[in-house]
């Protein structure tokens, strides 16, 4: 912006035909990008480097699915099928039971590596699972796994901390020696046969408890910390894992997923709507951005004008009145209303603005025909006790007033009084 | 750079292929890409062709005064120095109180070419009004996309009070000249001059019969006499913060500034010298030594610029003031506010001062509606409010009185009424010859 010129350089009345162009103060596309080219460029560069280290913080956090046969993380088991990749045996992957069957379909004797974390297979499809292959490791199983597979094994609530010995004849087991201290354990009822408690921990809970059944065996193992990659380097957790699970040349790493869980109920809104639904909601969004820019575009920049204050003068009066009433200050008002009404009383009568009180009310009083007592009371004496008598009191005055200037000035004549 | 309305449309349209031809997710996807792309693509090529809003030259045409109330046209030629034809909307941008309305021009300007905007302003406000930036908004010839500029066009008109007061000026002329070749008989005194002699008619005052013209003549001769001239009336307005104050929506000083036009025309009218000064801690706006019509076109120059300051006016340097501009006797004016007595001490103790040497009229403008609540008393808080205007009005004669005391003479009057009020106190004077 610059300031107005002054009057030596105001237009002529008869303008030039040819004058140089007018200054632009709007920036063109090449000003303002190089004016904004740092911020833009910068933006860029914070933007790239967020997305750098959420890749790479995301690799190596604690998360992810536990015992994912390609989770680096803690909970991961990538350690274990890397080791046993290295040592010849075939890895296959399964995220459904559809999958694990063809697995094992195609490969020979393989075993089954189960981990269900979140529950998705039901107790039929559990069954079916179990039967895929003649060795199966299953890993933390809940009850209606336990139900499904082994009805006399229960839950043995978490272990003391002392590692644990063998205690059993499974070779592998033996081959371990001793788990790492602690985690989940498994019981094994009274009444139950064919089944085999591994590393016991006292109370007759065990951390494996394995189930021979017609040549098919299940281990059942209580804790994922066999397993998982933080904790299969202590004690004997890795020989028990690699010799459960590294026994033939073919191995089905099968975690369930959603794809496991039977869809049920009417088709979701998602496929009853038509193809072009989504496109016309997106273009939709397309056009209401563009009608902001077309309505909020703004024509030009703002004009500033500096406006006079407003200040009406009557409000020191409408100020003083609502102090008057806010504080009750009958006697004041009254008293202002009084001496007032006495200055013009004074002229109606005739006397000077000088004159006394008691001469204007005896004035008053001759000329209304009023007894001196009565205007007296009303122009000095009476004092209101409440806002009745207030009201009262000013009507009074008004009355008095009214009745002077009939009193004091006589009609003219041949007019009649409207 | 902006969209324009047939813009939207265009991409609400691609409503009609997408559903037409977007039988599953992925082929509606598909035309709703094209889709975006022609469209964008239809945008990008109006813009290149748009004409440039750059390539303008402006020039403005303004007269250099208006009087509030009247309008005035703002010409700006726009002269395209560029090669492509310019379909352009032009926003000329006025301050809001220079009332340019709606101010959004179409034009079509051919390479080459000049063509004229014009607008009509209606100024609300007396001051000076500017224009800084005319915007100038270009479409493409499909009408879809516009490039946009601001550019540096300056301008400003500056709007006189209006005067309404003179409409009382002819009356007042009137009374002026019968105060003028009257005899001895009615206004002989100090202030008077002897004016002309003529023949003797019945019911002259045969005290102004000159002796000596009715031995040279053959014929008795009197004496007449006009009021004297060449007096000088000194207009000092306050400019500070009471003059702010609004009654009958509008400004204290705006009224004083038409008193002040109303005795100037009338005083200069007479044969008076008339000066004006606007003060409050500092000389606002000042006209000194301009007679006739060129005293009032540079008094409403000079007022037009004038805004109250939210400070407290300096009444202890006004004698110095008034000093400055006459060393002789003088009509001086004082056109203020008479509040509280605390807050016209200043005032009061300044006057005498002033009354040792000049004649001094006090003129302030009153509140009709203070009256008017001294009436209304039907309920609690207008009997309370009565009675607040009863105070104020008290303190006003208080301060009056005080006013008059100090030798100087008061006149209040509502806005409409003060004009007229100051004019006549001005004729009684002068015919009192009290100047």
């Amino acid at each position: 912006m610059t300031p107005a010129t002054n009057a030596a350089t105001a237009p002529a009345m008869t303008p030039a035909p040819v004058a140089p162009d007018a200054v632009s103060s709007t920036p063109t596309l090449r000003a303002a990008l190089r004016r904004s080219g740092f911020w833009v460029a910068a933006g860029a560069g914070a933007l790239l480097v967020a997305i750098i280290a959420t890749a790479v913080a995301g690799g190596s956090a604690s998360g992810g699915p536990p015992l994912a046969a390609d989770n680096a993380a803690q909970a991961g088991a990538r350690a274990l099928v890397e080791v046993l990749r290295n040592q010849g045996v075939d890895v296959t992957l399964a995220g459904t039971l559809e999958e694990a069957t063809a697995a094992a379909a195609r490969s020979t004797d393989p075993t089954l590596f189960y981990f269900d974390a979140d529950g998705y297979l039901t107790r039929d499809r559990v069954t079916r699972m179990a039967g895929l292959v003649s060795r199966t490791v299953v890993v933390d199983p809940d009850f209606g796994t336990l139900q499904a597979l082994a009805p006399g094994v229960g839950f043995g609530g978490l272990a003391a901390s002392a590692s644990r010995a063998a205690g059993c004849d499974i070779p592998s087991a033996v081959k371990a020696g001793r788990l790492s201290p602690g985690g989940k354990t498994l019981t094994i009822a009274a009444d139950a046969s064919g089944l085999t408690g591994c590393f016991p921990t006292g109370r007759g809970a065990f951390a494996l408890v394995a189930r021979r059944d017609q040549g098919r065996t299940i281990t059942l193992v209580a804790d994922t910390a066999v397993f998982s990659n933080d904790t299969i380097t202590r004690n004997g957790n890795a020989a028990l894992a690699l010799n459960l699970l590294g026994s033939s040349g073919d191995l089905i790493w099968y975690l369930p997923t959603l794809a496991d869980v039977a869809r049920t109920g009417p088709p979701s809104l998602g496929e009853l709507t038509p193809g072009w639904v989504t496109p016309t909601l997106v273009l939709l969004v397309v056009v209401a951005l563009a009608a902001m820019v077309w309505r909020g575009r703004r024509f030009g920049p703002l004009v500033a004008e500096n406006l006079p204050v407003t200040v009406r003068a009557s409000e020191t009066v409408e100020g003083r009145a609502r102090l008057y009433a806010r504080s009750g200050a009958r006697l004041r008002a009254v008293d202002a209303l009084r001496v007032g009404a006495l200055q013009r009383l004074a002229g109606k009568v005739g006397l000077s603005r000088l004159a006394g009180l008691d001469e204007v009310i005896l004035a008053v009083a001759a000329a209304t025909g009023r007894a001196p007592g009565d205007v007296r009371a009303t122009l000095v004496d009476a004092v209101p006790a409440g806002d009745r008598d207030l009201i009262a009191l000013s009507d009074q005055i008004q009355d008095l007033e009214r009745a002077t200037a009939r009193a004091t000035t006589s009609p003219p004549p041949g007019r009649m009084d409207l | 750079m902006t969209v324009t309305g047939r813009f939207v449309a265009l991409v609400a349209l691609g409503v009609v292929p997408i559903v037409a031809l977007g039988r599953t997710p992925g082929t509606a996807a598909l035309v709703l890409g094209l889709w975006l792309l022609v469209v964008l693509g239809a945008g990008t090529l109006d813009l290149a062709l748009a004409g440039s809003p750059r390539t303008l030259s402006l020039v403005r045409s303004l007269p250099a005064r208006v009087r509030l109330g009247e309008t005035v046209m703002s010409d700006l030629y726009l002269t395209n120095t560029g090669t492509r034809r310019l379909r352009a909307i032009v926003r000329d941008g006025w301050q809001p109180s220079a009332g340019a309305g709606n101010n959004r021009t179409p034009v079509l300007i051919p390479p080459g070419e000049r063509r004229l905007v014009s607008l009509r302003l209606a100024p609300s406000r007396r001051g000076e009004r500017r224009v800084n930036q005319v915007t100038v908004r270009s479409n493409g010839p499909l009408g879809l996309w516009a490039r946009q500029a601001t550019l540096e066009c300056p301008g400003r008109v500056r709007v006189l009070p209006p005067f309404n007061a003179r409409k009382h000026l002819p009356s007042r002329i009137t009374r002026l000249k019968e105060l003028d070749g009257r005899t001895s008989l009615l206004v002989r005194g100090q202030g008077t001059e002897f004016d002309s002699l003529r023949e003797y008619v019945r019911g002259d005052d045969v005290r102004s019969i000159d002796w000596r013209a009715t031995a040279r003549h053959s014929d008795v001769m009197v004496r007449t006499w006009r009021p004297e001239r060449d007096r000088r009336v000194v207009i000092l307005v306050d400019s500070g913060r009471t003059s702010a104050a609004r009654i009958d929506d509008e400004p204290r000083l705006d009224t004083a500034f038409e008193a002040s036009l109303l005795l100037a025309a009338l005083a200069s009218r007479a044969g008076d010298h008339v000066d004006f000064i606007a003060y409050d801690r500092r000389v606002r706006g000042s006209v000194q030594g301009a007679q006739g019509t060129e005293l009032l076109s540079r008094m409403v120059d000079a007022m037009a610029v004038i805004e109250p300051e939210l400070i407290e006016m300096d009444w202890s340097a006004v004698p110095g003031q008034i000093r400055a501009v006459t060393s002789q006797r003088a009509l001086v004016v004082l056109v203020t506010s008479i509040d509280a007595a605390g807050a016209s001490t200043a005032l009061l103790s300044m006057l005498p001062q002033l009354t040792r040497r000049h004649t001094v009229v006090v003129a302030s403008v009153a509140d009709p509606t203070t009256l008017l609540a001294s009436r209304r008393r039907g309920n609690r808080e207008e009997v309370y409010r009565a009675a607040a205007a009863e105070r104020a009005m008290l303190d006003v004669a208080r301060v009056s009185a005080a006013i008059r005391q100090q030798g100087a003479d008061v006149v209040t009057a509502a806005p409409a009424d003060l004009p007229p009020a100051l004019a006549d106190r001005y004729i009684a004077l002068k015919a009192a010859g009290l100047l």
